[in-house]
């Protein structure tokens, strides 16, 4: 039985199609051919074909951040996870004030991006920061100066993915716990049962059992991680020179400060295809489990 | 011998659990402290956690400096009109989509992905051309629809993962008995869904009052929000970080607040998709 007519499907639908149409379908759509074009300062365009493609494929201001992005998102992901399955197989123990612990490590969870970024940037910089001073009466650096996390091109990129870290392991952890609490129990009274010790039990039997909602978190912050805007323009701007530059960064520069829309597009679109491709090579595996 | 062992299992693993929410708790905590020293003492050397006194100095330094009821009013806002327009809008469309039959809803669930996918950096020049050229650059309504159409997608995957929980024999009971579309998804369906109606409301709520670059690049005076205005303490001046944490903590409290009270839907709204799929 046909429960909703065409004409009540149109109804429902249109007036969100059109809002995400003027919105969000016809920027993308504007983008792409934007990047077709090269615009001069007063706004005429001229068609150049590829060349804004080939220019971002042989110059390092894309191939840079390009680099940083795929290590920005290697360094958060892979610590995001690893502590948040930590936490999630903690969590997964009932014990008294289980709860009221959890609650509060998922503080961060809904805090703005920018606000997590002014956190990480007072608390990292190098004279008055807290954690060199941490760092320094623990003895592990000679003095506060001894790493300027935010001013030095090796640590800029790095001391960035702290405030990713920070931000966003407790959703790592909630979507484990829930995968986690999803987990037949009678498999692992079985495994323990025929002897299984904890590690076993939690290596061969629980992280199998949730690798779909793994994957599906794993994705999730790939594309976020790889999105990220926020906490690196507050923290570094890209720099100290370009080292922390990531591309969504890069595209924000082209296009308000040299006013490049072009340009700007073609490595926006460049940039949404790799992570189109990236992110189905995931959901692939992702989907695969549920086809059977 | 068992018992003991399990009881030292426990001990552990709720000392690891302290440790980790001490460490996550640190940052903010840090932030909540730096924002009730003195002025001058947050930056002071050697950095300390607590304050020596308590002081709103940074405070009124913040209402001085920056017009903080006009911003948080522009947040506040933009992100309730944006919710609302698009939980209503994402509710209906998705609703219809569940309800027409599978294919549409794969292609959507792809659709939304890759929406998803889209560094909003990127669509920002066209959208900011559009804004532009319809007369709304630095209007809250400019916000508010942007807003608005970012998170539909959102919107939309949280519910459709809602309506197919509920039996389509349900509609059909209320369509055999008479009842139009809207009225069985206004009285019937949409009072089962209201968790999943609450939970994509708080998710765009709060992404819309947390959004900076949208407003960035779409403001300047008037519509300005305050994630806009906090960011101004950073570029120009290095020393105004005690308004700035002041201002911080005046921004991120109410969220603190809202996910402590609404944490079943938070952790609904993140989950979802995931475990049923």
């Amino acid at each position: 039985m046909r429960i909703i007519s065409r004409k009540t499907l149109i109804m429902f639908f249109l007036p969100c199609a059109i809002f995400m149409g003027i919105f969000l379908v016809y920027p993308i759509l504007k983008m792409i051919s934007d990047s077709l074009y090269t615009f001069d300062i007063t706004g005429i365009k001229s068609f150049v074909g590829f060349d804004n493609y080939i220019k971002a494929f042989t110059t390092t201001s894309f191939l840079l951040p390009l680099k940083n992005t795929a290590k920005y998102m290697v360094i958060a992901v892979t610590t995001e996870l690893f502590f948040g399955l930590i936490m999630a197989l903690l969590f997964e123990h009932q014990f008294k004030g289980n709860k009221i612990i959890r609650s509060f490590i998922l503080i961060p969870l809904m805090i703005a991006p920018l606000v997590a970024g002014l956190i990480w940037k007072l608390m990292l910089s190098s004279q008055f920061g807290i954690v060199n001073q941490i760092l320094q009466n623990l003895h592990i650096i000679k003095d506060t100066n001894s790493i300027l996390w935010l001013a030095d091109e090796k640590w800029a990129l790095l001391a960035c993915t702290f405030a990713d870290i920070w931000l966003t392991t407790p959703f790592m952890m909630l979507m484990i716990l829930a995968g986690l609490q999803g987990v037949d129990t009678s498999i692992i009274e079985a495994a323990k049962i025929d002897g299984a010790n904890k590690l076993q039990q939690i290596f061969s039997i629980k992280i199998p059992n949730i690798k779909p909602v793994l994957l599906t978190a794993l994705s999730i912050r790939i594309i976020d991680a790889a999105r990220t805007f926020d906490i690196i323009w507050v923290m570094t701007q890209g720099g100290p020179n370009s080292s922390s530059e990531v591309i969504s960064v890069v595209i924000y520069r082209t296009l308000t400060r040299y006013n490049k829309a072009g340009y700007a597009s073609a490595m926006a679109v460049i940039f949404i295809i790799i992570l189109v491709i990236f992110t189905l090579v995931f959901m692939k595996s992702l989907w695969k489990p549920k086809s059977e | 011998m068992g018992n003991i062992r399990n009881k030292m299992g426990t001990f552990i693993v709720v000392i690891l659990s302290l440790a980790f929410m001490l460490f996550w708790l640190f940052p903010y905590l840090y932030l909540i402290s730096s924002a009730f020293k003195p002025g001058s003492e947050v930056i002071s050397i050697p950095a300390k956690f607590f304050p020596t006194h308590l002081s709103v100095e940074n405070f009124s330094d913040l209402f001085d400096r920056i017009q903080v009821f006009k911003y948080m009013g522009n947040s506040f806002i933009t992100a309730v009109l944006s919710t609302i327009i698009a939980v209503i809008l994402g509710s209906l469309a998705s609703y219809a989509i569940s309800r027409s039959g599978a294919k549409l809803s794969v292609l959507l669930v792809v659709l939304v992905l890759c929406l998803k996918m889209i560094p909003t950096s990127s669509i920002a020049v066209p959208i900011y051309e559009i804004i532009t050229n319809m007369g709304l650059y630095d209007t809250r309504i400019a916000l508010i629809v942007v807003y608005a159409a970012i998170n539909i997608p959102f919107v939309m995957w949280i519910m459709i993962s809602f309506y197919k929980g509920i039996p389509i024999s349900l509609d059909e009971a209320a369509c055999v008995d008479g009842a139009s579309n809207f009225y069985t998804f206004r009285k019937i369906i949409l009072p089962i869904c209201l968790p999943g109606i609450a939970t994509s409301a708080i998710f765009t709520l709060l992404l819309s009052w947390n959004d900076f670059l949208i407003s960035l690049l779409l403001t300047s005076i008037n519509a300005k929000t305050f994630t806009v205005g906090l960011s101004e303490f950073l570029s120009a001046y290095s020393m105004d970080l005690g308004p700035m944490c002041a201002g911080a903590f005046i921004f991120s409290f109410p969220v603190i607040i809202l996910s402590i009270v609404a944490q079943k839907y938070i952790i609904r709204g993140m989950t979802a998709g995931s475990i049923k799929g």
